[in-house]
Protein backbone atom coordinates (compact mmCIF):
# COMPACT_ATOMS: atom_id res chain seq x y z
CA UNK A 1 0.00 0.00 0.00
CA UNK A 2 1.52 3.20 -1.08
CA UNK A 3 0.68 6.50 1.00
CA UNK A 4 0.36 9.42 -1.25
CA UNK A 5 -0.29 12.70 -0.44
CA UNK A 6 -3.89 12.76 -1.90
CA UNK A 7 -4.44 10.13 0.56
CA UNK A 8 -3.04 12.13 3.43
CA UNK A 9 -5.34 14.93 2.44
CA UNK A 10 -8.54 12.82 2.53
CA UNK A 11 -7.65 11.75 6.19
CA UNK A 12 -7.54 15.28 7.20
CA UNK A 13 -10.83 16.53 5.30
CA UNK A 14 -12.17 13.60 6.76
CA UNK A 15 -10.95 14.94 10.60
CA UNK A 16 -12.08 18.32 9.35
CA UNK A 17 -15.84 17.42 7.98
CA UNK A 18 -16.16 15.02 11.57
CA UNK A 19 -15.27 18.15 13.67
CA UNK A 20 -17.65 20.56 11.81
CA UNK A 21 -20.08 18.51 11.84
CA UNK A 22 -20.00 17.81 15.40
CA UNK A 23 -19.95 21.76 15.98
CA UNK A 24 -23.12 22.39 14.00
CA UNK A 25 -25.14 19.72 16.40
CA UNK A 26 -27.72 21.19 19.19
CA UNK A 27 -26.73 20.21 22.75
CA UNK A 28 -28.60 16.57 23.18
CA UNK A 29 -30.52 17.10 26.43
CA UNK A 30 -30.28 14.39 28.53
CA UNK A 31 -33.67 13.30 28.78
CA UNK A 32 -33.15 12.89 25.34
CA UNK A 33 -30.58 9.86 25.59
CA UNK A 34 -32.69 7.04 25.83
CA UNK A 35 -31.29 5.54 22.49
CA UNK A 36 -27.92 6.05 23.69
CA UNK A 37 -27.95 4.44 26.22
CA UNK A 38 -29.31 1.04 24.19
CA UNK A 39 -26.97 -2.02 24.55
CA UNK A 40 -26.38 -1.83 20.73
CA UNK A 41 -24.76 1.30 20.90
CA UNK A 42 -21.97 0.69 23.68
CA UNK A 43 -18.40 0.61 21.25
CA UNK A 44 -18.10 -2.76 22.05
CA UNK A 45 -21.64 -4.33 22.89
CA UNK A 46 -20.37 -7.79 23.06
CA UNK A 47 -16.74 -7.62 25.03
CA UNK A 48 -16.29 -11.66 24.53
CA UNK A 49 -16.76 -11.59 21.29
CA UNK A 50 -14.61 -8.25 20.93
CA UNK A 51 -11.51 -10.04 22.60
CA UNK A 52 -11.35 -12.86 20.36
CA UNK A 53 -11.55 -10.77 17.15
CA UNK A 54 -8.69 -8.64 18.98
CA UNK A 55 -6.69 -11.61 19.77
CA UNK A 56 -7.03 -13.38 16.67
CA UNK A 57 -6.41 -10.13 14.43
CA UNK A 58 -3.42 -9.53 17.09
CA UNK A 59 -1.99 -12.45 16.08
CA UNK A 60 -2.52 -12.78 12.29
CA UNK A 61 -1.94 -9.43 11.18
CA UNK A 62 1.26 -6.99 11.36
CA UNK A 63 -0.34 -3.95 12.73
CA UNK A 64 -1.59 -3.13 16.02
CA UNK A 65 -3.90 -0.72 17.88
CA UNK A 66 -7.31 0.22 19.95
CA UNK A 67 -8.38 2.61 22.00
CA UNK A 68 -7.77 1.19 25.84
CA UNK A 69 -5.21 -0.25 27.54
CA UNK A 70 -3.18 -3.02 25.41
CA UNK A 71 -2.59 -5.70 27.45
CA UNK A 72 -0.56 -9.20 27.58
CA UNK A 73 1.23 -10.09 24.33
CA UNK A 74 0.63 -14.30 23.20
CA UNK A 75 3.50 -16.79 21.76
CA UNK A 76 0.74 -16.78 18.89
CA UNK A 77 1.86 -18.46 15.50
CA UNK B 1 -42.23 28.30 21.85
CA UNK B 2 -42.46 25.59 24.12
CA UNK B 3 -41.27 26.29 27.88
CA UNK B 4 -37.99 24.74 28.92
CA UNK B 5 -37.54 22.76 32.22
CA UNK B 6 -35.75 24.25 34.91
CA UNK B 7 -32.35 22.83 36.02
CA UNK B 8 -33.60 20.52 39.22
CA UNK B 9 -36.40 19.08 36.84
CA UNK B 10 -33.62 18.53 34.00
CA UNK B 11 -31.50 16.98 36.94
CA UNK B 12 -34.62 14.43 37.47
CA UNK B 13 -35.47 13.67 34.26
CA UNK B 14 -32.10 13.01 33.70
CA UNK B 15 -31.49 10.58 36.50
CA UNK B 16 -35.14 8.92 35.03
CA UNK B 17 -34.13 8.94 31.50
CA UNK B 18 -30.64 6.96 32.71
CA UNK B 19 -32.66 4.63 34.67
CA UNK B 20 -35.37 3.76 32.54
CA UNK B 21 -34.14 4.03 29.23
CA UNK B 22 -31.19 1.34 30.20
CA UNK B 23 -33.35 -0.60 32.21
CA UNK B 24 -35.92 -1.01 29.41
CA UNK B 25 -33.28 -1.74 26.43
CA UNK B 26 -31.67 -4.36 29.05
CA UNK B 27 -35.12 -5.95 29.07
CA UNK B 28 -35.16 -5.92 25.85
CA UNK B 29 -32.24 -6.88 24.64
CA UNK B 30 -29.74 -8.19 26.99
CA UNK B 31 -27.53 -5.47 27.95
CA UNK B 32 -26.99 -5.47 31.26
CA UNK B 33 -23.47 -4.85 32.36
CA UNK B 34 -23.47 -7.38 35.13
CA UNK B 35 -23.31 -11.30 34.78
CA UNK B 36 -21.34 -14.20 34.30
CA UNK B 37 -20.92 -15.83 30.18
CA UNK B 38 -19.63 -18.61 28.94
CA UNK B 39 -18.05 -19.08 24.97
CA UNK B 40 -16.41 -22.13 23.22
CA UNK B 41 -15.08 -20.77 20.04
CA UNK B 42 -13.63 -23.04 17.42
CA UNK B 43 -10.68 -21.63 15.06
CA UNK B 44 -9.82 -23.13 12.19
CA UNK B 45 -7.09 -22.22 9.62
CA UNK B 46 -7.15 -23.27 5.39
CA UNK B 47 -4.73 -25.93 4.79
CA UNK B 48 -2.41 -24.26 2.28
CA UNK B 49 -3.67 -24.95 -1.27
CA UNK B 50 -0.97 -23.52 -3.29
CA UNK B 51 2.21 -26.04 -3.65
CA UNK B 52 3.93 -26.34 -0.77
CA UNK B 53 7.87 -27.71 -0.80
CA UNK B 54 7.88 -29.12 2.45
CA UNK B 55 5.40 -30.09 6.16
CA UNK B 56 2.26 -30.49 6.49
CA UNK B 57 -0.71 -28.32 4.93
CA UNK B 58 -2.78 -28.62 7.81
CA UNK B 59 -2.57 -25.24 9.51
CA UNK B 60 -3.20 -23.82 12.76
CA UNK B 61 -6.53 -25.40 14.73
CA UNK B 62 -7.63 -23.50 18.29
CA UNK B 63 -10.00 -24.49 20.52
CA UNK B 64 -11.06 -21.59 22.99
CA UNK B 65 -13.31 -21.58 26.07
CA UNK B 66 -13.81 -18.14 27.51
CA UNK B 67 -15.30 -17.36 30.97
CA UNK B 68 -16.13 -13.78 32.34
CA UNK B 69 -17.51 -12.36 35.61
CA UNK B 70 -19.06 -8.84 35.68
CA UNK B 71 -20.14 -7.56 39.25
CA UNK B 72 -20.61 -4.97 41.26
CA UNK B 73 -19.45 -4.21 45.12
CA UNK B 74 -19.19 -1.33 47.50
CA UNK B 75 -20.26 1.85 46.28
CA UNK B 76 -19.93 2.65 42.37
CA UNK B 77 -17.76 -0.30 41.94
CA UNK B 78 -17.54 -3.11 39.16
CA UNK B 79 -14.94 -6.00 38.87
CA UNK B 80 -14.58 -7.71 35.82
CA UNK B 81 -12.93 -10.79 35.24
CA UNK B 82 -12.34 -12.95 32.39
CA UNK B 83 -10.86 -16.20 31.88
CA UNK B 84 -9.30 -17.84 28.46
CA UNK B 85 -8.07 -21.25 28.18
CA UNK B 86 -7.26 -22.45 24.51
CA UNK B 87 -5.50 -25.75 23.20
CA UNK B 88 -3.66 -25.19 19.73
CA UNK B 89 -2.10 -27.64 17.23
CA UNK B 90 -1.33 -27.82 13.89
CA UNK B 91 1.56 -26.49 11.79
CA UNK B 92 3.47 -23.04 11.33
CA UNK B 93 4.99 -21.43 8.22
CA UNK B 94 8.41 -21.99 8.71
CA UNK B 95 10.49 -20.88 5.90
CA UNK B 96 10.51 -19.82 2.22
CA UNK B 97 12.49 -21.79 -0.16
CA UNK B 98 12.84 -20.95 -4.41
CA UNK B 99 10.54 -22.72 -6.42
CA UNK B 100 10.34 -22.84 -10.06
CA UNK B 101 10.36 -19.32 -11.64
CA UNK B 102 11.83 -18.48 -8.45
CA UNK B 103 8.36 -18.14 -6.36
CA UNK B 104 8.60 -18.91 -3.33
CA UNK B 105 7.33 -22.30 -1.53
CA UNK B 106 6.71 -22.74 1.51
CA UNK B 107 8.15 -25.03 4.28
CA UNK B 108 5.75 -25.98 7.16
CA UNK B 109 6.63 -27.01 10.40
CA UNK B 110 5.10 -30.85 10.73
CA UNK B 111 1.60 -31.10 12.59
CA UNK B 112 3.35 -31.58 15.76
CA UNK B 113 2.55 -28.26 17.14
CA UNK B 114 0.71 -29.02 20.37
CA UNK B 115 0.32 -26.46 22.84
CA UNK B 116 -1.73 -24.55 25.29
CA UNK B 117 -2.59 -20.68 26.83
CA UNK B 118 -4.00 -19.86 29.63
CA UNK B 119 -5.09 -16.24 30.47
CA UNK B 120 -6.92 -13.87 33.18
CA UNK B 121 -7.04 -10.34 33.32
CA UNK B 122 -9.16 -8.67 36.13
CA UNK B 123 -10.01 -5.10 35.85
CA UNK B 124 -11.40 -3.00 38.76
CA UNK B 125 -14.01 0.42 37.52
CA UNK B 126 -14.70 2.87 39.92
CA UNK B 127 -17.71 5.30 38.71
CA UNK B 128 -17.81 8.85 40.34
CA UNK B 129 -20.68 9.14 37.74
CA UNK B 130 -21.59 10.62 34.80
CA UNK B 131 -19.23 8.69 32.58
CA UNK B 132 -16.61 9.92 35.02
CA UNK B 133 -14.45 6.80 35.66
CA UNK B 134 -11.10 5.44 37.06
CA UNK B 135 -10.20 1.52 35.47
CA UNK B 136 -7.36 -0.45 37.29
CA UNK B 137 -6.56 -3.56 35.04
CA UNK B 138 -3.68 -6.64 35.17
CA UNK B 139 -3.61 -9.52 32.87
CA UNK B 140 -1.48 -12.65 33.12
CA UNK B 141 -0.92 -14.93 30.09
CA UNK B 142 1.10 -18.37 29.92
CA UNK B 143 1.74 -21.15 27.87
CA UNK B 144 4.38 -23.40 27.72
CA UNK B 145 7.22 -21.10 25.88
CA UNK B 146 5.39 -17.57 27.05
CA UNK B 147 4.74 -16.13 29.93
CA UNK B 148 3.33 -12.33 29.72
CA UNK B 149 1.96 -10.05 32.50
CA UNK B 150 0.63 -6.55 31.95
CA UNK B 151 -0.74 -3.75 33.88
CA UNK B 152 -2.96 -1.14 32.90
CA UNK B 153 -4.93 2.00 33.99
CA UNK B 154 -7.54 4.19 32.01
CA UNK B 155 -9.69 7.02 32.86
CA UNK B 156 -12.63 8.51 31.31
CA UNK B 157 -13.42 12.05 32.39
CA UNK B 158 -16.57 14.10 30.92
CA UNK B 159 -15.88 17.92 29.60
CA UNK B 160 -19.37 19.10 28.97
CA UNK B 161 -22.75 17.65 28.26
CA UNK B 162 -21.55 16.25 24.32
CA UNK B 163 -17.71 15.28 25.01
CA UNK B 164 -16.07 12.56 27.19
CA UNK B 165 -12.03 12.41 27.68
CA UNK B 166 -10.60 9.20 27.70
CA UNK B 167 -6.49 8.60 28.61
CA UNK B 168 -4.96 5.78 30.06
CA UNK B 169 -1.68 3.60 29.54
CA UNK B 170 -0.32 0.09 30.04
CA UNK B 171 2.85 -2.13 30.63
CA UNK B 172 3.32 -5.34 29.60
CA UNK B 173 6.35 -7.82 30.37
CA UNK B 174 6.82 -10.89 28.36
CA UNK B 175 9.14 -13.63 28.83
CA UNK B 176 9.70 -16.53 25.89
CA UNK B 177 11.50 -19.61 26.55
CA UNK B 178 11.31 -21.43 23.06
CA UNK B 179 11.03 -25.16 23.38
CA UNK B 180 13.36 -27.35 21.84
CA UNK B 181 16.14 -24.50 21.43
CA UNK B 182 19.18 -26.15 21.93
CA UNK B 183 17.96 -28.72 19.25
CA UNK B 184 17.13 -26.04 16.40
CA UNK B 185 19.81 -23.48 17.32
CA UNK B 186 17.04 -21.37 19.08
CA UNK B 187 17.33 -18.36 21.77
CA UNK B 188 16.68 -20.03 25.00
CA UNK B 189 15.33 -17.62 26.97
CA UNK B 190 14.79 -13.90 26.20
CA UNK B 191 11.73 -10.83 26.79
CA UNK B 192 10.04 -8.23 25.69
CA UNK B 193 8.35 -5.01 27.07
CA UNK B 194 5.36 -3.11 25.76
CA UNK B 195 4.68 0.33 26.65
CA UNK B 196 1.79 1.45 25.21
CA UNK B 197 -0.42 5.71 25.65
CA UNK B 198 -3.63 6.37 24.44
CA UNK B 199 -6.17 9.05 24.62
CA UNK B 200 -9.35 9.10 23.00
CA UNK B 201 -12.54 12.29 22.80
CA UNK B 202 -16.00 10.90 22.30
CA UNK B 203 -18.88 13.30 20.86
CA UNK B 204 -22.82 12.59 21.22
CA UNK B 205 -23.68 14.15 18.14
CA UNK B 206 -27.45 13.94 18.09
CA UNK B 207 -29.82 11.60 20.40
CA UNK B 208 -29.19 9.15 17.42
CA UNK B 209 -25.27 9.40 17.04
CA UNK B 210 -21.93 9.28 18.85
CA UNK B 211 -18.80 8.92 17.85
CA UNK B 212 -14.99 8.64 18.84
CA UNK B 213 -12.11 9.27 17.73
CA UNK B 214 -8.89 8.41 19.31
CA UNK B 215 -5.16 7.50 19.29
CA UNK B 216 -2.72 4.81 20.95
CA UNK B 217 1.25 4.50 20.92
CA UNK B 218 3.01 1.17 21.52
CA UNK B 219 6.31 1.39 21.76
CA UNK B 220 8.11 -2.20 22.23
CA UNK B 221 11.92 -3.44 23.00
CA UNK B 222 13.59 -6.33 23.73
CA UNK B 223 13.29 -9.64 21.84
CA UNK B 224 10.91 -8.85 18.76
CA UNK B 225 11.90 -11.74 16.40
CA UNK B 226 10.39 -15.06 16.11
CA UNK B 227 12.49 -17.92 17.56
CA UNK B 228 10.24 -20.51 15.25
CA UNK B 229 11.08 -18.82 11.80
CA UNK B 230 13.75 -19.28 9.71
CA UNK B 231 15.25 -16.98 6.62
CA UNK B 232 16.78 -18.65 3.38
CA UNK B 233 19.90 -16.61 2.34
CA UNK B 234 21.64 -18.12 -0.24
CA UNK B 235 22.55 -21.77 0.57
CA UNK B 236 22.06 -20.99 4.36
CA UNK B 237 19.35 -20.77 7.24
CA UNK B 238 19.32 -17.71 9.21
CA UNK B 239 17.09 -17.36 12.00
CA UNK B 240 14.35 -14.58 11.57
CA UNK B 241 16.00 -11.32 13.07
CA UNK B 242 14.15 -8.56 13.54
CA UNK B 243 15.25 -4.92 15.39
CA UNK B 244 15.28 -4.67 18.87
CA UNK B 245 12.89 -1.50 18.92
CA UNK B 246 9.31 -1.14 17.66
CA UNK B 247 7.45 2.02 17.29
CA UNK B 248 3.65 2.40 16.67
CA UNK B 249 1.05 4.34 16.13
CA UNK B 250 -2.69 4.00 15.59
CA UNK B 251 -5.71 6.46 14.94
CA UNK B 252 -9.45 5.12 15.16
CA UNK B 253 -12.78 6.37 14.82
CA UNK B 254 -15.77 4.44 15.97
CA UNK B 255 -19.55 5.64 14.89
CA UNK B 256 -22.68 4.80 16.47
CA UNK B 257 -25.72 5.54 14.98
CA UNK B 258 -29.20 4.31 16.24
CA UNK B 259 -31.08 4.13 13.06
CA UNK B 260 -35.01 3.73 14.40
CA UNK B 261 -35.80 1.78 18.05
CA UNK B 262 -34.72 -1.88 16.47
CA UNK B 263 -31.55 -1.19 14.98
CA UNK B 264 -28.14 0.18 15.05
CA UNK B 265 -25.41 0.68 12.87
CA UNK B 266 -21.61 0.92 13.66
CA UNK B 267 -18.70 1.76 11.52
CA UNK B 268 -15.37 2.01 12.70
CA UNK B 269 -11.76 3.13 11.01
CA UNK B 270 -8.15 2.28 12.12
CA UNK B 271 -5.23 3.57 10.58
CA UNK B 272 -1.88 2.34 11.77
CA UNK B 273 1.45 2.35 11.30
CA UNK B 274 4.85 1.31 12.64
CA UNK B 275 9.01 2.14 12.76
CA UNK B 276 9.37 -1.05 10.68
CA UNK B 277 7.61 0.60 8.07
CA UNK B 278 4.12 -1.10 7.87
CA UNK B 279 1.07 0.88 7.50
CA UNK B 280 -2.49 -0.56 7.60
CA UNK B 281 -5.95 0.68 7.11
CA UNK B 282 -9.15 -1.16 8.39
CA UNK B 283 -12.94 -0.79 8.02
CA UNK B 284 -15.51 -2.17 9.73
CA UNK B 285 -19.02 -1.92 10.17
CA UNK B 286 -22.12 -4.36 11.21
CA UNK B 287 -25.45 -4.06 11.69
CA UNK B 288 -27.58 -4.97 14.85
CA UNK B 289 -31.00 -5.75 14.08
CA UNK B 290 -33.64 -6.72 17.15
CA UNK B 291 -36.53 -8.75 16.01
CA UNK B 292 -39.69 -10.51 17.91
CA UNK B 293 -39.59 -12.82 20.21
CA UNK B 294 -35.70 -11.71 21.92
CA UNK B 295 -34.14 -12.84 18.65
CA UNK B 296 -31.22 -10.85 17.56
CA UNK B 297 -29.76 -10.69 14.28
CA UNK B 298 -26.04 -9.06 13.80
CA UNK B 299 -24.00 -9.25 10.34
CA UNK B 300 -20.59 -8.02 9.71
CA UNK B 301 -17.95 -7.00 7.16
CA UNK B 302 -14.17 -6.02 7.83
CA UNK B 303 -11.32 -5.02 5.47
CA UNK B 304 -7.70 -4.76 6.83
CA UNK B 305 -4.69 -4.08 4.27
CA UNK B 306 -1.10 -3.68 5.15
CA UNK B 307 1.94 -3.20 3.14
CA UNK B 308 5.57 -5.25 4.20
CA UNK B 309 8.22 -4.45 6.96
CA UNK B 310 11.44 -2.97 5.01
CA UNK B 311 13.42 -6.05 6.05
CA UNK B 312 10.67 -8.19 4.86
CA UNK B 313 11.81 -10.56 2.17
CA UNK B 314 10.48 -14.54 1.02
CA UNK B 315 14.14 -15.18 0.88
CA UNK B 316 16.97 -13.50 0.20
CA UNK B 317 20.07 -14.21 -2.24
CA UNK B 318 23.34 -12.63 0.63
CA UNK B 319 22.93 -10.56 3.46
CA UNK B 320 22.14 -7.15 2.56
CA UNK B 321 20.83 -5.93 5.70
CA UNK B 322 20.94 -6.68 9.26
CA UNK B 323 17.88 -7.62 9.33
CA UNK B 324 15.20 -10.41 7.60
CA UNK B 325 12.66 -12.07 7.97
CA UNK B 326 10.02 -13.85 5.86
CA UNK B 327 7.21 -13.60 8.32
CA UNK B 328 4.17 -13.35 6.53
CA UNK B 329 2.56 -11.20 8.83
CA UNK B 330 5.58 -9.01 7.91
CA UNK B 331 4.61 -8.74 4.31
CA UNK B 332 1.90 -6.92 2.45
CA UNK B 333 -1.81 -8.37 2.36
CA UNK B 334 -5.45 -7.53 2.23
CA UNK B 335 -7.85 -9.09 4.40
CA UNK B 336 -11.62 -9.63 4.20
CA UNK B 337 -13.72 -11.12 6.75
CA UNK B 338 -17.54 -11.51 6.68
CA UNK B 339 -19.53 -12.49 10.12
CA UNK B 340 -23.16 -12.70 11.41
CA UNK B 341 -23.89 -13.32 15.25
CA UNK B 342 -27.27 -14.67 16.29
CA UNK B 343 -28.81 -13.27 20.14
CA UNK B 344 -31.58 -15.25 22.16
CA UNK B 345 -32.87 -13.93 24.78
CA UNK B 346 -34.83 -16.09 27.50
CA UNK B 347 -35.70 -13.92 30.67
CA UNK B 348 -32.26 -13.51 32.80
CA UNK B 349 -30.15 -15.93 30.05
CA UNK B 350 -29.11 -15.19 27.01
CA UNK B 351 -27.85 -17.34 23.86
CA UNK B 352 -25.20 -16.73 21.75
CA UNK B 353 -23.85 -18.31 18.47
CA UNK B 354 -21.72 -16.45 15.80
CA UNK B 355 -19.72 -17.01 12.77
CA UNK B 356 -16.95 -15.55 11.01
CA UNK B 357 -15.17 -16.22 7.41
CA UNK B 358 -11.52 -14.58 6.59
CA UNK B 359 -9.92 -14.58 3.64
CA UNK B 360 -6.09 -12.79 3.20
CA UNK B 361 -4.68 -12.91 0.10
CA UNK B 362 -1.76 -10.33 -1.62
CA UNK B 363 -4.20 -9.64 -4.24
CA UNK B 364 -6.59 -7.84 -1.52
CA UNK B 365 -3.82 -5.16 -0.16
CA UNK B 366 -4.51 -1.57 -1.96
CA UNK B 367 -2.11 -1.10 -4.21
CA UNK B 368 -1.43 -4.63 -4.86
CA UNK B 369 2.08 -6.71 -2.88
CA UNK B 370 4.86 -8.79 -3.25
CA UNK B 371 4.64 -12.46 -3.20
CA UNK B 372 3.84 -14.18 0.36
CA UNK B 373 2.03 -17.47 0.22
CA UNK B 374 1.81 -17.66 3.90
CA UNK B 375 -1.21 -15.35 3.97
CA UNK B 376 -3.84 -17.47 6.15
CA UNK B 377 -7.59 -17.73 5.78
CA UNK B 378 -9.79 -19.09 8.38
CA UNK B 379 -13.15 -20.09 9.64
CA UNK B 380 -14.36 -19.61 13.61
CA UNK B 381 -17.58 -20.45 15.22
CA UNK B 382 -18.90 -19.95 18.47
CA UNK B 383 -21.76 -20.74 20.64
CA UNK B 384 -22.21 -19.50 24.31
CA UNK B 385 -24.65 -18.53 27.23
CA UNK B 386 -24.39 -15.78 29.51
CA UNK B 387 -26.72 -15.09 32.79
CA UNK B 388 -27.56 -11.52 33.61
CA UNK B 389 -27.84 -10.51 37.54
Amino acid sequence: MVWSPNMHRSLLLLIAVATLAGCATSPVQPWQRGRLARWDMRWDADPLRAAMDAHTYFSKEGTTGAIGAAGGGCGCN
Amino acid sequence: MAARPSASLSLLLAASAALLGTRSAQADDGGGTQGVGYRFNVYDEDALSAPIAEGDPRRYHVDTQQFSLNTGFGNRNTLSVNAVHEVMSGSSPWYLIPGPDNKPLEVLSGATIRDHRSAVTAALTHDNGGNDTRTFSASYSQERDYHATSIGAERTLPLNSALTLGFGGSFSHDLLRPTDALLYGRVERAQKNTASVFGSLSWVLSKDAVIESGVQFNYQSGFLSDPYKLVVVGETLEPDTRPDRRSEAAWLVRYRYAVNADAALHADARVAMNSWGQHSLTLETAWYQRLRDGWQLIPGLRYYTQDSARFYAPFLDSVNDRYFSSDYRLGGFGAISVNLDVRKRFGHWQLNAGAERYHAATDLALGGSDPNPGTVSYTRLFAGLDYQF
